[in-house]
């Protein structure tokens, strides 16, 4: 498994660096589906050249990372040349990988030992469905090469597209999650979600999986927790503040977000619906969007899903993949990573197949349905939000699926997969 | 929402249903799209056309070009004539510009150079020659072409010179009006298509083919942006009727508008149109014979929108955007009703005029459409169901193989079958199937070709390339079953389900991703290879299937469509003739098909190689990989 292991890294590291030396990366680059108002590294560069030249890069349309970003990024362009640059890139990704094996390992072995404990609880015929021990093993492995493996992630990696960061700060959450490490997840968690706002609802998972086991404290590790995460959020804030001088940022950043004032062609839904929007209805369409983007999941999952943090935290970041203003195809491929983690769900699904047709025949279409709009000028718009639809559907399905299939095992394991009424099989109905 | 929310494992009685019966489904699926797409033709499923852009206000002034102010059409043929005599293979371009000139055009000429590219240090120069009359009532922000492609008195082709002639009138005539609001550039082009792709070339600056290929030189003189183009072919003084032609390259066809307005206008100055050399209409004719009309213009359109080749100059401005049509003038023979070009010159007229009227570019109407008669279209929404039944049969046969596995290897229904483990074999399928398309991308047009002229450079093209691509296949085909059987022995105990799900996974989404480019080509391609693909099990394909699959062999297939079109061309050709006409035929084709694909950026035989080759190797090795009897196997 090991020399496996190996190898699927060796693999993928090849992959990156080939593309992204090759003339492919520009053009993967320009993609809309990769690279969006926000993480793209375009914008970047030009932010720095404004930053470099003492002119403020948010008074323009054109830069909306954080003020630390630009700090971070300035330094890093001004240090490195291009080669070393796409490095630090493909670097991000490899430890994104690594930090998601760790994470999916001491998940799957948590696991196997609350298994172990509640052996007897559970419906006896169904010792087949538990979890087999190798899983351990294998999952890591999964999670690993997927990550590495999926055309997804390899093109956000070498577009260079600002979400590689995120997606290492988000692995690093996640894992502090597994670990139960509090400071560690609140600060990766306040990065992560700094730039792009709508990871913040992972906050809920995080304060779930930090609750000591002795039950008394709850109320009182929650609060502690969300404290923790409101001051260092505050305090980065105030850093932001004391590098640029001004509040400016604020609007660029979050103003930006919230108001989806880009309606450029991406794979959200947003960018359609405010296109066709009378301008009187828009703040209200807004809020409605960003309300089911960003807090509407996070209470009902999360006292759905109390009892496994990490699916929770899977649901909440696909389903901000879907909804947010402006997703890109590195988010998508960041939370299929996390798929196999959950892999003994696997079993109850039902849409896999037709999921996973979907997923090939939407990233194949949307290129082609955009060459008919953009290039040929015979298609239009509706043709590529179609796409878009599709694909949006596709993992609205996926997650819904995942959610049942944990739903299903939990109550097969207390009362057996067949019930019998009557002599008859009974359906389940639910409603 | 029960098809989120059932919970039960496994799938519904539906599923089942469709998993047991798949294969009787796909047949059905197949003859329902075939004859869902022959009924397209009928008059209940194709609807009348109409104009959808109300600015084009056509024939709403009366054509005013006559013969009466300045040089007539006959002065101008006159003179025509007698210069192209003096240049047997030329294009008197001295004289073109003069003539230009002295309509008070401002005239240029344009230079370019085509290095060939399957023959090193072999160029071909060519020049056109092209003259704009701004417009008087605005800045030159728009503008329309009229061009006509010159032919000298030795091309195989028919004679265009009439219709340089009818250019040069209504240019005339064009000069006095006071009305144009947008420039209209008068272009005559040498060397067919290729002048034309230099010129869109060098007027928006770009390149289209392989890099080094086709040199587009500079223009020194531009007008605006290209609403829309008109190519002319008339052969005739004396013309029988105008055939309004739309194909373009890679299948992309013009604004449906566009070709309305010609052929309403053509109606109001009572010139005799046609559609693929049939004209419209139910006059005359009882249904039955009606819709067989329908039928085959209907048929005769997906062919040649098939091959993806433009069928006149008008094909190349498509892919910038342009809407364009070629409007070719057959000559009359004998006696009768004839059009006069005077009568062609109007309706010519009265299209740039509508055009002129433009305030946007074509953008309502239909860019995808089937025209079964002058008057009728078929569109997008009717057209693609039968596509779609045709990949439909794909993914349901995929699904129901993948389910059939998966239910055979579940742990849950028995102990015992619970033990058998899943040998998927991801790593040797990964490898034929990346294998298949390393061996596509190697095979593309702009690598290997050079190579196979290089290497039998004592051969004539056309042989180097075929013996190049027909050896390959050869090898394959043979070599492929050998090394599966020698090689792989110890996948003895192994499956395929994931390579086979994955072939025709492939296959359906490639056939959609090409039928909404180019819908004729997609389509005659999903009827090739469906049914062979639906033929196929994961394991145990018999012969006729293994049969059946090496008669669709990408190089077959060629071979098969030449020995067709070659038939009905020489149908009393003996046999030995005949085969190594075909031979050569096809040969031909392919250098046709190459050579296209790095002047004009034709993507046919990328198709052929990128798509179908690969899926092709791929269900040829599924054939010959080692299994044991499944029979065996449940015994055990």
């Amino acid at each position: 498994m090991e020399k496996l292991l190996i190898f699927v890294y060796s693999i993928g590291i090849l992959i990156r660096i080939y593309l992204s030396f090759s003339d492919f990366s520009t053009s993967i680059a320009d993609r809309v589906e990769v690279s969006t108002p926000l993480n793209s590294w375009k914008r970047v560069i030009e932010g720095v050249s404004l930053y470099n030249e003492n002119l403020n890069p948010y008074d323009g349309d054109l830069f909306h990372e954080t003020p630390l970003a630009l700090v971070f990024f300035s330094n890093l362009t001004s240090t490195f040349s291009d080669f070393y640059v796409s490095l630090v890139f493909i670097m991000c990704d490899l430890m994104t990988a690594f930090v998601l094996y760790y994470t999916s390992k001491i998940y799957t072995e948590n696991l196997l030992e609350k298994q172990t404990k509640r052996k007897h609880v559970y419906y006896k015929e169904f010792n087949k469905l538990l979890i087999p021990d190798d899983f351990s093993v294998i999952n890591p492995f999964y999670v690993c090469s997927v990550y590495m493996l999926n055309p997804y992630t390899v093109f956000s990696c070498i577009a260079r597209t600002t979400t590689v960061f995120n997606n290492l700060f988000l692995a690093i959450c996640l894992y502090s999650m597994v670990k139960r490490h509090r400071l560690l997840g609140c600060l990766s968690l306040v990065l992560a979600s700094l730039p792009t706002f709508y990871t913040f609802g992972l906050i809920a998972p995080l304060m779930l999986s930090c609750v000591p086991t002795d039950s008394k404290k709850k109320t009182g590790s929650f609060i502690f927790t969300f404290l923790i995460c409101g001051a260092i959020s505050c305090m980065l804030l105030y850093l932001c503040y004391t590098i640029m001088n001004d509040w400016a940022f604020l609007d660029s950043v979050y103003g930006f977000i919230l108001n989806v004032r880009d309606l450029k062609p991406n794979i959200g839904l947003f960018w359609y619906f405010f296109t066709e929007m009378f301008e009187h209805f828009r703040a209200l369409f807004v809020c409605a969007f960003q309300l089911n983007a960003s807090v509407l999941y996070v209470i009902p999952l999360s006292i759905r899903l109390r009892r496994d943090p990490l699916l929770l935290a899977t649901s909440l970041l696909t389903l901000t993949a879907v909804f947010k203003s402006y997703p890109s195809i590195g988010d998508v491929g960041f939370y299929l990573s996390l798929l196999p983690i959950h892999r003994h769900l696997f079993y109850f699904m039902q849409q896999a197949f037709i999921v996973s047709c979907f997923f090939v025949g939407c990233t194949v279409f949307a290129p082609t349905v955009w060459h008919l709009w953009i290039y040929s000028r015979s298609a239009n718009a509706n043709f590529y939000f179609g796409v878009t639809l599709a694909f949006a559907t596709t993992q609205i399905f996926l997650i819904t699926d995942l959610l049942f299939a944990y739903i299903k095992r939990e109550f097969a394991l207390k009362h057996g997969m067949k019930r019998m009424i009557n002599g008859k099989e009974a359906r389940l109905m639910l409603d | 929402m029960g098809l989120l929310t059932d919970p039960s494992v496994g799938h519904g009685a539906l599923t089942s249903i469709f998993v047991r019966h798949h294969n009787r489904f796909c047949i059905v699926m197949y003859i329902v799209s075939v004859a869902l797409f022959c009924m397209l033709a009928h008059y209940s499923l194709s609807s009348q056309t109409y104009f959808s852009e109300n600015a084009l206000l056509p024939g709403l002034v009366k054509g005013q070009l006559n013969d009466n102010t300045g040089s007539s059409f006959r002065d101008h043929y006159r003179e025509l004539n007698a210069e192209a005599e003096h240049f047997e293979t030329e294009t008197p371009h001295s004289y073109l510009i003069s003539k230009f000139k002295n309509l008070r055009l401002e005239t240029y000429s344009h230079n370019f150079t085509l290095n060939y590219p399957l023959k090193k240090n072999t160029k071909y120069t060519g020049r056109n020659v092209y003259g704009i009359l701004r417009a008087p009532r605005s800045a030159s922000i728009e503008s329309i072409v009229l061009s006509v492609p010159y032919r000298a008195p030795s091309s195989v082709f028919p004679s265009t010179l009439p219709g340089l002639a009818v250019m040069f009138q209504i240019a005339q005539f064009f000069r006095h009006q006071i009305y144009w609001a947008k420039d209209i550039i008068f272009l005559v082009t040498e060397h067919e298509q290729l002048g034309m792709q230099a010129w869109l070339e060098a007027y928006h600056g770009t390149s289209c083919g392989s890099p080094g290929v086709l040199d587009s030189g500079k223009l020194s003189g531009r007008a605006g942006a290209i609403q829309a183009a008109i190519n002319l072919e008339i052969h005739s003084e004396k013309i029988d009727h105008i055939d309004v032609k739309l194909s373009g390259l890679n299948g992309q066809l013009p604004n449906l508008d566009l070709v309305n307005l010609a052929h309403r206008l053509c109606n109001k100055e009572s010139v005799k149109h046609t559609f693929n050399n049939v004209d419209g209409g139910a006059i005359g004719r009882n249904k039955v014979n009606s819709y067989y009309t329908n039928l085959s213009t209907m048929l005769s359109m997906v062919m040649t929108q098939a091959t993806g080749v433009p069928d006149g100059n008008h094909g190349l401005f498509h892919r910038f955007g342009i809407e364009a049509i070629t409007l070719e003038g057959h000559e009359k023979e004998g006696r009768g009703i004839y059009s006069s070009v005077l009568q062609v010159g109007r309706v010519i007229e009265g299209m740039f005029r509508s055009l002129n009227n433009l305030l946007e570019r074509f953008h309502q109407s239909f860019f995808f459409y089937l025209l079964p008669s002058t008057d009728r279209y078929v569109s997008i929404g009717l057209y693609m169901p039968c596509l779609v039944l045709l990949v439909g049969a794909l993914f349901l046969k995929a699904f129901s193989t993948w389910i059939q596995h998966s239910t055979e290897h579940k742990p849950g229904d028995s102990s015992a079958e619970a033990t058998i483990p899943e040998h998927l074999n991801v790593g040797m399928v990964s490898v034929i199937t990346l294998g298949s398309h390393v061996m596509g991308l190697l095979l593309l047009p702009n690598l290997a070709p050079a190579y196979f002229t290089h290497f039998w450079n004592y051969m004539p093209t056309h042989r180097a390339l075929l013996l190049g691509y027909g050896s390959l296949s050869l090898t394959i085909v043979c070599i492929l079953p050998i090394i599966m059987k020698k090689c792989l022995n110890s996948f003895k105990s192994s499956n395929w389900v994931l390579l086979h799900v994955i072939c025709l996974l492939e296959l359906g989404i490639g056939l959609l991703c090409v039928s909404m480019h180019n819908f004729s080509l997609g389509y005659l391609t999903a009827l090739v290879y469906v049914l062979p693909a639906i033929c196929t099990k994961s394991s145990q394909n018999n012969l006729i299937v293994k049969f059946l699959w090496l008669l669709v062999h990408p190089m077959c297939s060629l071979f098969w469509i030449t020995a067709y079109i070659t038939y009905t061309a020489y149908p009393e050709l003996p046999i030995t003739d005949y085969l190594t006409k075909v031979l050569e035929a096809s040969g031909q084709w392919m250098v046709l098909s190459t050579v296209d694909n790095m002047i004009y950026g034709n993507w046919a035989f990328t198709v052929g190689v990128l798509l179908l080759l690969p899926v092709w190797t791929a269900f040829w090795c599924l054939m010959f990989l080692p299994t044991i009897d499944s029979k065996k196997m449940k015994t055990e």
